[in-house]
C-alpha cells in the first residue's frame, strides 16, 4: 500500500450503498478504494433470505448479495481493503482516513458505516453476550434449542426474531414496553397464534440475573412500577438500530438520534463528503434504498472533482 | 493458502506439532461465520510461516466442541502444544482477530 496515494473516492464501509457508490464511481472511470472491516454486505450479511431486492424472484441470501455487489464494483477496477477507520479528518485536503492498517487519503469520502444493534443499556450486558445475551436470533438462535428465551422490543425485527424462535427454543417470551407490538400487521396473527410465545406487555427488563451465564432476568411494570422475575437461558435484544457514527467526532452534523443529515444528494455539511444508506437521515432504511443513495453519492463525487477545487 | 478443514484426528496431530494451531469453530447454519470466513482465510496467508490455521465445523465434530467447550461460534482459539492459550467470540474485523492472535502469540 503506498500511503501517499490519493484516490478520488474513499469510501468507508462495504455494505449496498458502499459498493454501488464503488461500482458507480469505477464505471466513471474514478479512483476507488472501498475499506471494510470483515466482509462485504453491511447487516444484510446476516438475512438468511431477501426477497424485496428486485431481480432475484427466488430470493437470495444477503451474505451472497454482498459478495455479488463488491464483485460487481472490483470487476471495474474499484479496489477493496480490509481496514478498520479509527480517525478521521474529513476538513483536511486531501481527506484523511486512519485505519488499523495504514492511513488513506482521498479527494472525496463517501461514509457507508450503516448502523449496529442497539444495546439494552443495563448493567452486565456485554458481559453476559455470547453466555446467554444475544443480539442476531438468525446467528445464535441454534443454541437455544428447546430452552426459554426471552426477546426484547416490539418491532418487526424483534417480531421475526421472536417467530423464528419459536420454532427452535421450547418458549419465547416477548417483552416489549407498550401493551401492542409495534411490528406491521403481517405478523401479529401468527405470533398470537403460536403456541410457544407468551407476551409480556408493558413491560423493561431491568437487571440480568446470571451465574456464569444468563438465568432469567428481572422485569418491571412501566404502569404499575411493579418488579417480577422470568427465568430464561437467553435474551434476544431486539430494540432498534443506532448509527455508526462515533468515529466523525463532531465532523458532520449529525441529528438527534445520530444520524449523519443529509438529503437525496447524500450530501453532508462538508464538500466532497457524502453519506449513503442506513447512517444517513431517511424515512426508509432497505437495501433499495442504501443502493439508490450509493448510485447518487458517486455521481456527486464526480460532479464535485469536475469543479475547480481539483 | 486457506485454513485447512480438522477433524478431530487432524486436530490432534497438529496439536502435537510445534506450530502454534488457531481454530476457528464455525457451522453451516452460522451466518457470522460466513462472514468472518474470508478475513479469516487472509489471516491463514498472512500468518502460514508460524501458525497453522484451521476450521472445525461443530456439527460434523460435535464431540470435540463439547470437549473444547465451545457455547458459541464463531470461536477462534489458540493452541500451543494442544493446551488452549486464548480465545475470542464473533471477532468484529479483521484487524480484532489480527490484534488476538499476536497478543495470544505472546502469551
Amino acid at each position: 500500500m503506498n500511503e501517499n496515494h490519493i484516490y478520488d473516492i474513499i469510501i468507508v464501509g462495504g455494505g449496498p450503498g458502499g459498493y454501488t457508490a464503488a461500482l458507480y464511481g469505477a464505471r466513471a472511470g474514478l479512483d476507488i478504494i472501498v475499506l471494510e472491516k470483515l466482509s462485504a454486505g453491511g447487516q444484510m450479511a446476516l438475512t438468511h433470505r431477501i426477497d424485496n431486492y428486485p431481480g432475484f424472484e427466488d430470493g437470495i441470501d444477503g451474505f451472497s448479495l454482498g459478495e455479488k455487489m463488491q464483485k460487481q464494483a472490483e470487476l471495474f477496477g474499484s479496489k477493496s481493503e480490509y481496514a478498520e477507520a479509527v480517525r478521521m479528518d474529513l476538513n483536511a485536503n486531501p481527506k484523511m482516513i486512519e485505519t488499523d492498517t495504514g492511513v488513506f487519503y482521498g479527494k472525496t469520502v463517501v461514509i457507508a458505516t450503516g448502523a449496529n444493534p442497539r444495546e439494552l443499556g443495563i448493567a452486565r450486558e456485554s458481559e453476559l453476550i455470547g453466555r446467554g445475551v444475544a443480539y442476531c436470533a438468525a446467528c445464535d438462535g441454534m443454541f437455544y434449542k428447546d430452552k426459554t428465551v426471552a426477546v426484547v422490543g416490539g418491532g418487526n425485527s424483534a417480531a421475526a426474531d421472536a417467530l423464528l424462535l419459536s420454532r427452535i427454543a421450547k418458549k419465547v417470551i416477548i417483552v416489549h414496553r407498550r401493551d401492542t407490538l409495534r411490528a406491521t400487521k403481517i405478523y401479529h396473527e401468527p405470533l398470537m397464534n403460536t403456541e410457544n410465545v407468551e407476551f409480556r406487555w408493558n413491560s423493561t427488563v431491568a437487571e440480568l440475573l446470571h451465574e456464569d451465564r444468563l438465568t432469567g432476568v428481572r422485569l418491571k411494570d412501566v404502569v404499575t412500577g411493579e418488579k417480577s422475575m422470568v427465568q430464561c437461558d437467553g435474551l434476544f435484544v431486539s430494540v432498534g438500530r443506532k448509527p455508526a457514527t462515533e468515529l466523525l467526532n463532531g465532523q458532520l452534523e449529525l441529528d438527534h438520534s445520530g444520524y449523519i443529515i443529509a438529503g437525496e444528494t447524500t450530501q453532508t455539511n462538508i464538500p466532497g463528503v457524502y453519506a449513503v444508506g442506513d447512517v444517513r437521515t431517511k424515512l426508509f432504511r432497505q437495501v433499495v434504498t442504501a443502493v439508490a443513495d450509493g448510485a447518487m453519492a458517486a455521481y456527486m463525487a464526480e460532479e464535485y472533482l469536475a469543479g475547480d477545487v481539483w | 493458502m486457506t485454513a485447512i478443514n480438522m477433524n478431530n484426528e487432524m486436530f490432534e496431530q497438529f496439536g502435537d506439532g510445534d506450530k502454534p494451531v488457531l481454530v476457528d469453530y464455525w457451522a453451516p447454519w452460522c451466518g457470522y461465520c460466513r462472514r468472518i470466513s474470508a478475513a479469516y482465510d487472509k489471516i491463514a496467508e498472512e500468518y502460514s510461516d508460524i501458525i497453522v490455521a484451521g476450521k472445525i465445523n461443530i456439527d460434523e465434530n460435535p464431540q470435540l466442541a463439547e470437549a473444547e467447550q465451545i457455547e458459541v461460534i464463531p470461536t477462534l482459539v489458540l493452541y500451543k502444544r494442544g493446551k488452549a492459550i486464548d480465545s475470542i467470540v464473533a471477532p468484529e474485523s479483521k484487524g480484532v482477530i489480527d490484534r488476538f492472535l499476536k497478543e495470544a502469540l505472546e502469551k
